[in-house]
Order: structure tokens, then sequence, then C-alpha cells
């Protein structure tokens, strides 16, 4: 018998093109709380995953009180005592705080009718215990983003399992809230022998309430159920993105005497950003880094017209411009947008590769009556298909059948076939293999050389790093800092983590 | 229970009732024909007929999904009933019996194929409304069957008291049982969870098979009633029964508040809806304005009722925006 509740020995997980756990192992001691960190990519989602049931690992095995198990669904996790908050709210919106509490066990009358009185006072009684001033009998969207958090927490407290996953659970809530909430853990842990799995980007957080810690790079352990007495910051840092190996040295090309082609000025959002000011030089890699949830998103698709701006100015090469829709950025200012969610918003699955690469040249080479002729859009497209060793056996394939490596290949190629001046790339090498990657991040390098300048969003610190030119750091949408890249992984990584964890 | 003005001005239903309200006694100030008894009683026959193909409708909606074939089930359940009647000499309660049976598999039908396969019910319910009707087209060679006990018939026309059809006993009913469904049983409440969100709902261990097939077995139970109930009022089982249920199953839950996308929809408005689009088609009647109008009239309603949804729900997005970047 092992003090542990739950173990996850050797568990390896694949994807195509991806390998995202190799040999992962996990151990949380009964009525602890447990750290487990890692770099966006590194596993920990894909980790969190397996120990909610949702996927399922390739090899290794997952122990639960002693005894091995099979999680074939997230409804088999709860049983097994795993109650989880994930990252994305999962309340019933149109529902009561309190029915959305109680919703996996109904109070009932002897009518087999729900009891609303008893949904209520039973809710209450958690709302209670976390100190929450709010209404059971309140509607889910009335509420603010932060007290459905903290309702989803106190509706996995409801389900009184001894294991609680908690998934960021402080991303949109104030230090004050986050310290009551730290408090109310700390209790519970303590009263009730639960035992948490804490998942955050903010390690302050983590020396502030967990006893150990287990971090993943690279979907392997670098470390395993450490204690947080013999660490620091900087050696958890280290621990996270210690890796130089893969850093491309671009040489530094000196970019001082570069014009500035884009400029925004006190540039307000309606989707809350403020003050934003910054300048991109010609032939420039413009880094913006931050947590998810930071604004940079939100930035792009202001800029490109898509969401709008409220005050402040967008200067194109000293003259004022409005941006009134992704339209008029791409046709009349030649500025690009590849989309972090190339599902979603980069490409159209259900199409061909030659329609998805070719949609942004369509209105350049349209004729008479609107007439797209496909052999003067494959002459168009196809150089920069071949150029990015797109792997499809035709052009003419359904996109939604090449892999994800290849999809973002395409949804490259449409944007390097529209040849724009200014280029938005949202975290490009998210979910893709290390030698595509690579690939990706040399192509990247030569189109800046060439002249484009390019506004680079990523939250892979080591691709920030070897990319950008320089970095901007955005927290909360707003400009917390700015550095120019020295391209030394160490002291640009300590930096910047500087600027997002003051 | 305190009572609080300003919530029931958030219910759908309010407005709706304000609306009957108002309407019917403008209508029957200035044509008092509208209240006279034999009028009452057409109404009620057809809010009555109606109210039925709507809940049908509606707890399809409350699941986020559309059912095309209700009016197909009612006909082949209709067609059913009255043949075993007629051909086969079978008892009414026994025929009835396998009326409800039928509607209870082609609901069961829908659900299946819609869960196991993850095609969207729209699509799947196209197909077998085809199916359902060529059934019965099938069954009856387009034609009418007329030998219908006079125990259904009585059922079809007595009054239970003044103007008062018998035949609104049975919706009514329906109608109460339906508001304990959606806000009062476990199941129910699934369903609208599963409306709102199918991801959240599968993460909180709702079993998206059970919820889909028990609302789309419900859906062609209802079918299957409002096809006998049809029946009862016409005294003849014809082959063309439901064919013109499809629209107005829409059009009661989407002025009852409706959303298409699911998760939200209210018994009582749709209900209310149902009445308004009745007491709007007899008004035009008595007003001698040409039938056409009925439909051009129908239309803006919904658009209305739509516009009005639409703007509640952009209040409070736009109120979310503001919530969630202040810091």
């Amino acid at each position: 018998m092992t003090n542990f509740c739950l173990e996850i020995k050797k568990a390896s997980k694949s994807f195509p093109g991806v390998k995202a756990l190799n040999n992962a192992s996990f151990a949380l001691k009964k009525g602890s709380i447990h750290a487990l960190l890692g770099e966006n990519g590194a596993g920990k989602s894909t980790l969190i995953k397996i120990i909610t049931g949702v996927y399922r690992q390739d090899s290794g095995s997952l122990i639960i009180n002693n005894s091995e198990i099979k999680l074939n669904s997230p409804s088999d996790a709860s049983r097994a005592g795993i109650s989880v908050v994930h990252q994305e709210r999962n309340l019933i919106r149109r529902f009561s705080v309190g029915e959305n509490l109680m919703l996996n066990n109904l109070p009932k009358n002897r009518f087999g009718l729900i009891d609303y009185e008893k949904v209520y006072l039973k809710s209450q009684k958690w709302l209670d215990m976390m100190n929450l001033d709010i209404d059971p009998k309140s509607i889910v969207s009335e509420l603010t983003v932060a007290k459905m958090q903290l309702c989803e927490i106190a509706k996995a407290l409801s389900l009184q399992s001894n294991i609680l996953l908690l998934d960021e659970p402080t991303s949109s809530l104030s230090p004050k809230e986050a310290d009551n909430l730290f408090l109310l853990l700390k209790k519970i842990v303590k009263e009730q022998g639960l035992s948490i799995v804490f998942v955050s980007h903010k390690l302050e957080e983590v020396f502030q309430i967990c006893d150990e810690v287990t971090v993943l790079r690279d979907g392997e352990n670098s470390c395993t159920s450490e204690n947080i007495l013999n660490l620091d910051r900087q050696k958890l840092v280290k621990l996270m993105i210690g890796r130089d190996e893969q850093i491309i040295k671009p040489p530094i090309k000196s970019k001082e005497h570069m014009n500035e082609i884009l400029k925004l000025v006190n540039i307000e959002t309606e989707l809350g950003h403020r003050n934003i000011n910054l300048a991109l030089k010609k032939g420039e890699i413009l880094g913006l880094y931050g947590l998810v949830g930071a604004g940079r998103t939100e930035l792009a698709k202001c800029l490109i017209g898509a969401e709008k701006i409220v005050a402040g100015s967008i200067m194109l090469n000293q003259k004022v411009i409005s941006i009134d829709s992704p339209k008029t950025a791409l046709e009349k200012f030649n500025i690009g947008y590849i989309s972090e969610d190339r599902k979603r918003e980069g490409l159209i699955l259900m199409h061909n590769v030659l329609d998805n690469a070719g949609i942004t040249i369509w209105s350049q080479i349209r004729s008479y009556l609107s007439y797209l002729d496909d052999k003067l859009v494959n002459e168009k497209v196809d150089p920069f298909l071949k150029q990015l060793e797109v792997k499809t056996p035709s052009n003419f394939q359904i996109v939604s059948n090449l892999s994800g490596g290849n999809q973002q290949k395409i949804s490259v190629a449409k944007w390097l076939a529209a040849g724009t001046d200014i280029l938005i790339i949202d975290e490009p090498t998210v979910g893709i293999d290390i030698k595509t990657k690579s690939y990706l991040h040399e192509l990247i390098i030569n189109l800046a050389n060439k002249g484009t300048s390019i506004i680079l969003i990523s939250s892979d610190m080591p691709e920030m790093i070897s990319l950008s030119d320089r970095i901007i750091v955005m927290k909360n949408f707003q400009i917390k800092g700015e550095k120019e890249n020295n391209h030394n992984y160490g002291s640009m990584s300590s930096s910047i983590m500087e600027y997002i964890h003051d | 229970m305190s009572f609080d003005i300003n919530s029931l001005f958030k219910k759908d239903w309010f407005g709706l009732l304000i609306v009957v309200i108002v309407g019917s006694a403008v209508i029957a100030i200035s044509r008092p024909a509208f209240i006279s008894a034999f009028n009452l009683y057409v109404l009620m026959l057809s809010v009555s007929l109606m109210l039925v193909v709507a809940m049908s409708q509606m707890i399809i909606i409350a699941i986020g999904q559309m059912n095309l074939s209700v009016g197909a089930i009612g006909g082949l359940v209709a067609i059913s009933f009255t043949g075993l009647m007629e051909v086969y000499s079978m008892p009414v309660g026994l025929a009835l019996f396998i009326g409800l049976l039928i509607g209870l598999a082609c609901g069961f039908l829908n659900g299946f194929i819609t869960v196991k396969t993850g095609i969207s019910a729209f699509i799947i319910t196209l197909a077998t409304l085809y199916i359902f009707k060529g059934m019965n087209l099938g069954i009856t060679e387009a034609q009418p069957f007329y030998n219908i006990p006079e125990s259904v018939k009585f059922f079809g026309n007595a009054k239970v008291i003044g103007p008062i059809p018998f035949l609104i006993i049975v919706p009514i009913i329906i109608t109460v049982l339906m508001w304990f469904l959606m806000n009062r049983t476990q199941i129910g409440r699934y369903m609208l969870a599963y409306g709102n969100s199918v991801q959240s709902s599968e993460l909180i261990g709702i079993s998206s098979t059970k919820i889909v097939i028990t609302a789309h077995v419900i859906s062609g139970l209802l079918a299957a009633i409002a096809g006998m109930l049809v029946v009862c009022r016409l005294q003849l089982g014809t082959p063309n029964i439901g064919d013109s249920w499809l629209l107005p199953s829409f059009a009661a839950p989407v002025i009852g508040g409706a959303i298409l996308a699911g998760g939200k929809v209210d018994v009582i408005a749709t209900a209310l809806g149902v009445i308004i689009v009745a007491i709007i088609s007899q008004a035009l009647v008595i007003y001698k304005i040409d039938p056409f109008f009925v439909q051009i009239f129908l239309g803006f309603m919904i658009l209305f009722a739509v516009f009005i949804n639409r703007y509640r729900e952009y209040k409070e997005e736009t109120r979310k925006k503001v919530f969630t970047h202040e810091k």
C-alpha cells in the first residue's frame, strides 16, 4: 500500500504527427496539493485529459487508490472520485447557480419531481463554504466571469470527490479572490483529506499553495514529485523551458535604419485593450508574447478590422488609416492574418487544397462576371504549396483529410500567395511536429528577410526568442513591456517572465 | 413566495399573455361576433390540435434539434388508427394503443439514428419524413378511411360545458405534463442542459444517447396523439393529415421565445404562441380580410418575436463583454 490516491506510470500518447506524452509519470499523495507544470505543448493538457477520462493512454497505467483502472469517459472519471474544473466554462448558462451546483444530484420530492427549495438550500451550503456572496437563484449568464469560475469550483466541491483537478483556476480572478480561494483550498485539504492537482502558469501561486511539483517538457518528466521546498523560481523556470538545442539563431541583422511601416498610437478597442502603442519596422519580426487570454489574438483581430477599435490611430507609412474589415485590410492595405485556430478560422476544412490556398487572391484574378479559372489559381498558388512541401495527393484533395502540419502549411501558403506587406502570424506551430516547426520557423525568417513585416503571436518561449527581433509582452489587454531580442535564451526568458509575473 | 413584478416582466410568457388579453379585448369590442359561442368553440378546437403539434416540435427544439417529420408521424398514425378500426374492426382502445406505439417507434428511430450517426436531426428527419409519408400513401393508396366508431366521433364533437370542446381536455393535460417535464423533472432539465451545451452536459455525465432518444420518443408520441385527435375531429382518416403542420409547429415555440439553437423553451409561452396564431387567423376571418394576409401577418409576427429575443440576448452579451475585462 502506498499513500498515493492517483498515479500515472509511464504513460505515452501519440497523435498523428506528434508524440504528446512519452513515458510521463505522475503521483499524487493523499491530502496534498500537487502542481502540474509545463509550457504550452509540453503534454500537460494531454495528461489532464487522461486523468479525466477524455483520452486513453496508448501505453502505461493509471492507478487510483492503489488499483489500476480504465477510464472510458468523463463520467467514469467522476465515478472514480475525480472532479475537474476545466479551463473553459462548463456551467449551463441559462440555469440558476443552485441548479448547476446540484445538477448531478438534483434533490427530488416523493413524486420524483425536482424540489427547488432543497436545491437552493443545499447549494447555499456550498456557496457559504466558499464564502461566495451569490444568490443560488441567480442565473449563471448574469454573473461575472470571476463568479462563474468560483461557482465551478463550488460545483466540483459539491461532488465530494476525493481528487480535485483545477486547470488554471485563477485565470479570471483578481489577486484578492485568488488568495481567498487558496485559503479555502488549504482548509478543505486539511479538513477533508482531499487531494488537489493544481495546474497554473502563475509560478507565485505554485509556491503559495503547492506541496509538490511535477514538470513536463516535450511530453516527458523534467521533474517528478519534487518537494516545493527544494525548488525556487529560477530552478522551476529552468525545468519548464530549459531547452536550448531547438533555438535557431537567425543572423542578427541591423534593422535600426529600417522605416517604420505600421504604428499604433494609444489604441483602445471594444474588446478592452487600453493604451496600446507599438511600431513595426519594415522586414522586422515583432514578437507578441503573453499567456492565454492576454489579449494578443484579440489585438490582431482589431488590427485587421474584424473587431472594433474605439480610440487611437493606426498609421501605415506615416499616414493615418482606418481599417473597417479584414477585406479592406487585405485588399487596400496588404495586411494579412494567419489564424491560430486553423480548424475554425484559418481553413475551410470541407474545401480542397486549391480553394483554401487560393482564396486570398480570388479577387485579384477573377475575370469577367467573377469567373474563376482553377488553372489560373493553380498557377499562382502551386509554387507556394511546392515551396512549403505540402504533402497532398493532389491540389484537389479535401483539406480535412490532411495532417495538422500540412493544414498549417496551407493556411500559411494562402497568405504567401497573397503577398502581403504585413503579416500577423498567430501561434503558427501549435500542435505541429518538430520538423515542420523548424521548417515554418525558417520560412518566417526568410519572409522577413525579403521585406515582409511580421507580427508573431506565440506562447512558445523558445520560438519567440529564436524568431523575433523585438518582443512585446502583453497581459490583461495591455502592453507590459518591450525588449530588443539578443537571442540569449536565459536572459530573455527571465526578463519576459518578469514582465508577466510582476 | 414573494411577488416580484420585475421578474414577471422578464418571463417570456408574460408579454404574450398581455398580447392575448388586450388583443382579444380589442377584437371582441369592435366585433362582438368574436366571442360568440360558435366562434370560441372553433377557436378552441384549432388551439387544441396545434397545441399538441407545437409541443411535439418544442421538445426537439429544447435539445437544439429539429423534427421535420412531426406531420408525417401524425399522418401515419392517423391512418393507422382509422385503418385498424375499419379494416380489422379493432376496438378503439387497442387501435389507440397501437397508434401510440407507432408514434413511439417513429420517434425512437429519429432519435436513435440522429444520436448514433451524429448527423443533424434536420437531415435525418427530412429522410424519415419521406419514409413515413410514403408508408402512409402506400397503406391508404391515397384514399381516406370513413368508417369511424361512434365513440370516436362523439369524443371529437362533444362539448364539456358551453362552447368548450371535449377534445381540449387532452391538450390541456399534455401541456400541464410538459410543463412539469421541462421544469420539474431531471430528464427534462437534462434535455435543456444538453440543448444549452452538448459538451458541458457530456462532461457533467449526462448521456447524449438517452437525452436525444427520449426527446424524439416524446415528440413522436405527441405527434401520434395530435394525429389521432384530428381523426376524432374530422371523423375520418385522410392521408393528408399532418401535411400542413410543419411551419406552425415552429411558429408557436419561436413566438414563445424558444431559441432554435437549443436550451431555451417555455411551455406556457409556447401555448400562448399557439393561442395568438389561432386568434390572428380568426380575427382576420371576422374582419373579412383576405386569407393571404393571415400568412403575411404571421410572418411579421415571427420576425417580431425573433427580433425581441435577439435584442435581449444582445443586451446580455454586451453587458458581459464589459464585465469580462473590467480590471
